[in-house]
């Protein structure tokens, strides 16, 4: 039935290839990139402790210095771990940047959705004529 | 060869034969692993109460998940799961999108459970001592066993879903069962063990820091969505779908709620916080040689259960999208034998190996994380659209989802939190990682969409949408 | 190729799994190559997105797994 339906070209196997290797080399493009640019991760800062070598300097009661000498640690060997803290402070014009685009980024891909959903409406119910 | 004809008008399709314990099994298995490694990065984020509340929140999070997703997945069952139900409710380009999040969460997510299984090897490896003739301590690697995981489930998936969810069925009931057994050997009822008064130490961070642990509290759930790909190969899809989604979701509360209870009454938060694989240090406080090796293969089936229903999951979606055209046709194939969307199948193993060898796991965690959160935040108004183009009696819904659109509402004020929880940590690859969704999004509408049939898309069996359409 | 009387266990346990992956690699290869030949085109793909209730239902034991 020719009734006006869009009928696609049919995609040769070198397109079909060619599509597949740009997808794959976006999505390593995407998730490799931050990470080999040393761009992932949060920042990091220290608490500042005078004493880094007891366990008493190190803020830890005995229930919790059982705990850490049962997992093997000293206090030496424990401190960088408990000293480390993220940092938390952020840029405001960066928040407002990443919102922008997320929500930005839904309303681009909704809206191009609607109008590529009236075509597969229209053909799958037919047109509507008023 | 002339066997290899073909009778005109055959057809290949996937197998009927999952009933609700696998949808369970498939919800769960992916899931669980979140218990034994990956949840515990939000105590580091913001002390071990924050991970609490994390946890209870995220649970709210997937509890409205659940129920949406039991909706609209009771009507659109089909192998892509949300694909298909953003291509009958959205567009296309959102399904297009959506089809993305799910190949990326369930990839990631894959390569994090093979980089834990190889770590969790090495550890006992380290452990059993093992020295060379001069007396050197020999290290095992981590990498072949990291490569095999993915090999072998990949090869189990290929051969048929039924073996595979079935497998996972036994090794996820498995490893549920060890943190069940676990919970009781650390006798919570009195304080010998737990030490909770000592260890919890407030929120470090204050407030902030709860939000921030919310990026990895995620992780005690993430996947349990998963269910619904598997709607064509579950024998009444009405039915099992919400059956198995909800009865995941509790297990799930249970399981991540008595792992926090155990972990943060045995070990201090800053050790916890950068822990690889928490419950099985929990075992290894208890002196005890069975329940190490019990939370040994607890952890290994974990990772089996949830690497093994991620190929499923990832490939089903990829197929689905490769059928309908949006990727290159030659994926949408059915094995004739084996009656699995092979290619599919084959093609990810590459990118998972890829992943699990050369990326850190909590950049990994991370990316799956994110390809989830914008699979949520899709969610909250797909629904909406659902109610809005099919209100309640137009078609018939295998279950209805109560205090419509209240549930939508808590979901998109969560997931805003859990954006900007995200943001404190890796702020660079959210927007990497929406640059690239950007940038696909204008491939697939200017240029890919061209080869896919317009109202062909739209395959379930309803009444035109209300409204301007 | 290391002496195999100088290997340790460990060394033995890593070419296992090495060698395993390749096996299960391998075999998925030449068994999709075997089917993409063995079958036409359109026979693979002829897959539709289906009902929700589908008619046939398949007696899992026999027909769901291997054979």
């Amino acid at each position: 039935m020719s009734n006006g339906d869009y009928i696609p070209p049919r995609q040769s196997a070198l397109g079909q290839f060619f599509d597949s290797v740009f997808l794959l080399a976006l999505v390593f493009a995407a998730l490799f990139a931050p990470i080999y640019l040393g761009l992932a991760g949060g920042g990091k800062t220290e608490l500042a402790i005078a004493d880094k070598t007891t366990w008493t300097g190190l803020g830890q009661n005995p229930v919790m210095q059982a705990a850490w000498e049962k997992l093997g640690y000293t206090p030496e060997t424990a401190a960088p771990l408990i000293v480390s803290r993220f940092d938390y402070s952020f840029d405001l014009i960066a928040l407002g940047v990443t919102a922008l685009v997320v929500i930005g980024y839904f309303l681009l891909v909704v809206a191009f959705s609607k109008s590529e959903y009236r075509e597969v409406i229209a053909e799958r119910f037919g047109r509507k004529t008023d | 060869m002339s066997q290899t004809t073909t009778i005109h008008g055959e057809k290949i399709s996937l197998l009927r034969v999952l009933g609700p314990g696998h949808v369970w099994a498939l919800g769960v298995g992916i899931v669980l692993v979140g218990e034994y490694m990956g949840w515990n990065f939000s105590v580091g984020k913001g002390g071990a109460i924050a991970a609490l509340i994390a946890c209870w929140v995220a649970g709210l999070l997937y509890t409205c998940v659940a129920m949406i997703d039991s909706e609209v997945t009771s009507t659109v069952a089909a192998a892509g799961g949300q694909y298909a139900q953003a291509k009958h409710i959205v567009g296309p380009l959102m399904a297009f999108n959506v089809g993305l999040f799910l190949v990326f969460a369930y990839t990631m997510l894959e390569a994090a459970n093979a980089i834990t299984l190889g770590y969790l090897v090495q550890t006992v490896g380290g452990m059993a001592g093992m020295t060379d003739a001069a007396g050197e301590a020999l290290v095992l690697h981590d990498k072949p066993f990291i490569v095999l995981t993915i090999m072998f489930l990949a090869w189990l998936n290929y051969r048929g879903v039924y073996a595979t969810l079935t497998f996972n069925l036994v090794i996820t009931a498995i490893a549920f069962i060890a943190i069940i057994i676990l919970f009781f050997a650390v006798k919570p009822w009195t304080g010998e063990v737990l030490k909770h008064n000592e260890l919890l130490t407030g929120l470090p961070y204050d407030w902030i820091g709860v939000i921030a642990a919310l990026h990895f509290g995620l992780w005690y759930y993430l996947g349990i969505e998963g269910t619904c790909q598997a709607a064509e190969e579950v024998r009444s899809p009405a039915r099992s779908l919400p059956l198995g989604t909800m009865t995941g979701i509790m297990t799930l509360l249970i399981a991540a709620t008595m792992t926090w209870y155990i972990c943060a009454g045995l070990m201090p938060w800053e050790y916890l916080g950068q822990a690889v694989t928490p419950l099985f240090d929990a075992a290894r406080f208890m002196d005890s040689m069975p329940l190490m090796v019990l939370l040994f293969i607890g952890t290994i089936f974990s990772t089996l259960a949830s690497a093994n229903g991620c190929i499923n999951d990832a490939s089903r979606a990829w197929f689905s999208m490769a059928r309908d055209r949006y990727l290159p046709q030659w994926f949408g194939a059915v094995h004739p034998k084996y009656r699995t969307p092979y290619r599919a199948i084959v093609f990810l193993v590459p990118v998972a190996v890829l992943f699990a060898y050369y990326a850190p796991l909590d950049q990994v965690i991370t990316f799956s994380i994110l390809s989830g959160l914008l699979g949520y935040t899709f969610m909250t108004f797909n629904v909406i659209m659902f109610r809005r183009k099919w209100p309640l009696g137009t078609i018939q819904r295998g279950y209805v989802h109560p205090m419509h659109p209240l549930p939508a509402l808590v979901l998109l004020v969560l997931c805003g939190a859990t954006y900007f929880a995200v943001f404190l940590g890796y702020g660079t690859q959210l927007m990497a990682m929406m640059l690239f969704f950007f940038i696909a999004s204008l491939w697939f509408h200017f240029h890919r969409y061209r080869y896919v049939r317009r109202g062909d898309q739209f395959s379930m069996p309803w009444p035109r949408p209300q409204g301007d359409y | 190729m290391p002496d195999i009387s100088t290997l340790n266990n460990y060394q033995l346990l890593e070419y296992g799994a090495w060698g395993l992956s390749f096996v299960f690699g391998l075999w998925m290869l030449l068994d999709m190559m075997k089917t993409n030949i063995t079958y036409s085109e359109d026979l693979l793909i002829s897959s539709r997105e289906g009902e929700i209730e589908d008619a046939l239902v398949i007696d899992p034991p026999h027909q769901g797994g291997h054979l």
